[in-house]
């Protein structure tokens, strides 16, 4: 019979904090995409506009006639985070392609449920990449150029009237960066290749709104925007910063229902494929 | 024995099939084989046993806890799986880190615990290469480390000495007893007999997912011992590993690979002959080795006919 030394004493580790457990997951992939230079080139390309939109402020505010060409209102807003929202088209395929697919390939997923994280702490953790760098070219400087717009032209913007815009700019790039997000992440959880989900997520995005550009050209329909998500986008935002476009001239709610069917279905594709073990039946 | 792991009526199957059947076994501290050829449900059984996959029937418990939807239990087993996973851009030191940083601690006490898990498989001088460039036994070595790292209870490791070559081998089998005589549950899955005999006589035996047996290694070595035992070595000199290996009263036949850098030997005594072949193996600078046999599904097929 096996006589033990019983040298092991019980676990001595602290437990992790209960609410940020996917937090070393998020860190530890930041890390990891913004090593990468073309990727920080591809975040500075990104912050390009919101000069420009300063630069667009302080002229317009130092020659009020310069605004009958670039006015500056509550749709420079909308304008500008519609702009930003290619970017976060880019950073998804650049910084997200890989997220999942990568640790499908490696087995690493299998490593990272062998910790004290639940499938969900998993998502959260990737979900928290994606939208950390999408926020970054859409909330960050859009709040950014309103405190701006608020410092250099106080007679514009500082009134009760224009109060919208801060909780319009939050509320349109959370909704932009998370459908980006989690399009990003399903797809790459569809796939063991990083290079197969970014073309994937890159042929449903920009696949969808050509699709929608010709339906448009053929039956000049507003409705044709429900099949892109670009376009579902692009009329929320329509709506949330008062800009008229014929071509996205819908009522709000059809644009936030698709969005919503999307995000559910990328919730629901995580979490049939976001397992330890891959069953092949 | 106190049991720290328990499959009550376990079953699993992948549609129409069955990977584990109806297992009812207990394990507790120490260090238990189990045993079987391929395909015999060894991985089906470690992953219930590591909450990675839900038990079709039946119950399977770590610690008196349900392992299936328990992730805190993760906190006091450590799982060592048999695929490659890694981040090959991470660094050996960087991996750990990361992953003990996943498990809860802070940043001081992960460099303190992964210098010390890097120690214990021998790592410490290769902690800041990336693991991209790790051969296949280092690579071996860093699942074992992070497995190790955060000081667990249970053990969990899946054909752990796959692919090292003879001074490593030997190194993660003092490894694993020690961990063992520590009082810790290590449960350590292999299809190669003499690999699980060099770390522990307790083995439980698997065929076709069901327990097959379970006990003493030696009545199943005695049925070994019939069959000839089948190892490959890959070295980077095979000639004169075969010059010193050739003599020993172990080796039944030797054969070179077509590749020119393979040596494949036939010996009655696997164990007598791993210790005979260390210095040997160090000389000629074996990089690989690993049992291609699969004789062991014969003393499973003597043991079902029985």
């Amino acid at each position: 019979m096996p006589i033990y030394e019983q040298t092991y004493r019980r676990y001595e580790a602290r437990a992790p904090l209960r609410t940020v457990r996917f937090w070393p997951i998020t860190r530890e992939a930041l890390r990891l995409i913004l090593a990468r230079r073309a990727f920080l080139g591809l975040l500075l390309v990104a912050w390009g506009q919101f000069l420009f939109r300063v630069i667009q402020v302080y002229v317009v505010t130092r020659l009020p006639e310069a605004g009958r060409v670039l006015p500056i209102d509550g749709r420079m807003f909308g304008q500008f985070l519609a702009i930003q929202t290619l970017f976060t088209l880019l950073l998804s395929i650049f910084g997200g392609a890989g997220l999942i697919a990568n640790d499908l390939r490696t087995g690493a997923i299998l490593v990272y449920l062998s910790r004290p994280l639940t499938r969900r702490d998993y998502v959260l953790g990737k979900l928290g990449v994606l939208m950390a760098l999408n926020l970054s070219v859409t909330l960050v400087p859009g709040l950014l150029l309103y405190l701006i717009a608020l410092a250099l032209a106080p007679d514009q913007f500082a009134k009760w009237s224009l109060a919208w815009i801060g909780p319009a700019v939050v509320l349109h790039s959370l909704v932009t960066s998370l459908v980006m997000s989690l399009i990003a992440l399903a797809v790459s959880s569809l796939s063991r290749s990083a290079r197969v989900a970014g073309l994937g997520f890159f042929g449903l995005v920009f696949g969808l709104e050509i699709v929608r550009g010709v339906l448009r050209a053929l039956y000049d329909r507003p409705e044709s925007a429900l099949l892109s998500v670009q376009a579902d986008l692009q009329s929320l935002g329509n709506a949330l910063f008062g800009i008229t476009d014929r071509a996205f001239q819908l009522p709000w709610a059809y644009p936030a229902l698709v969005l919503t069917a999307v995000s559910l279905a990328c919730l629901a594709i995580l979490r049939a494929r976001v397992r330890a073990v891959e069953i092949v039946r | 024995m106190t049991a720290t792991l328990e499959f009550v009526r376990a079953s699993r199957w992948y549609g129409p099939v069955i990977a584990l059947n109806d297992v009812t076994t207990t394990v507790g501290p120490g260090v238990t084989g189990l045993l079987g050829p391929n395909g015999a449900g060894k991985s089906t059984f470690l992953k219930l046993a590591a909450g990675q996959l839900a038990p079709s029937q039946g119950e399977v418990r770590v610690l008196g806890k349900r392992a299936w939807g328990s992730p805190e239990l993760f906190h006091r087993v450590g799982v060592c799986p048999e695929p490659d996973a890694f981040w090959e851009g991470l660094t050996g030191l960087q991996f750990l880190m990361a992953l003990l940083r996943l498990t809860g601690f802070d940043d001081a006490e992960c460099r303190g615990r992964a210098d010390q898990a890097l120690e214990q498989v021998a790592l410490t001088e290769a902690r800041d290469r990336k693991i991209g460039g790790y051969s296949k036994g280092m690579r071996q070595r860093i699942k074992m480390a992070q497995s190790l790292a955060h000081d667990p209870q249970v053990l969990l490791l899946d054909e752990p000495l796959s692919g090292m070559d003879p001074v490593n081998r030997r190194r993660v089998v003092d490894l694993v007893k020690k961990l063992g005589r520590e009082g810790r549950t290590v449960l350590v899955s292999s299809h190669i007999l003499h690999e699980v005999e060099a770390m522990t006589r307790r083995v439980l035996l698997i065929h076709n997912g069901r327990i097959l047996a379970e006990g003493d290694v030696r009545e199943i070595r005695d049925l070994m011992d019939e069959h000839p035992h089948t190892v490959a070595l890959r070295a980077r000199d095979p000639r004169a590993l075969a010059r010193a290996v050739v003599g020993s009263p172990h080796v039944l036949s030797l054969t070179f690979g077509a590749e020119g850098e393979w040596v494949t030997v036939q010996t009655a005594r696997p164990d007598e002959f791993y210790s005979s072949v260390v210095d040997a193996a160090v000389e000629a600078g074996v990089s690989e080795m690993y049992s291609p046999d699969e004789n062991l599904e014969s003393v499973f097929k003597y043991l079902v006919a029985r």
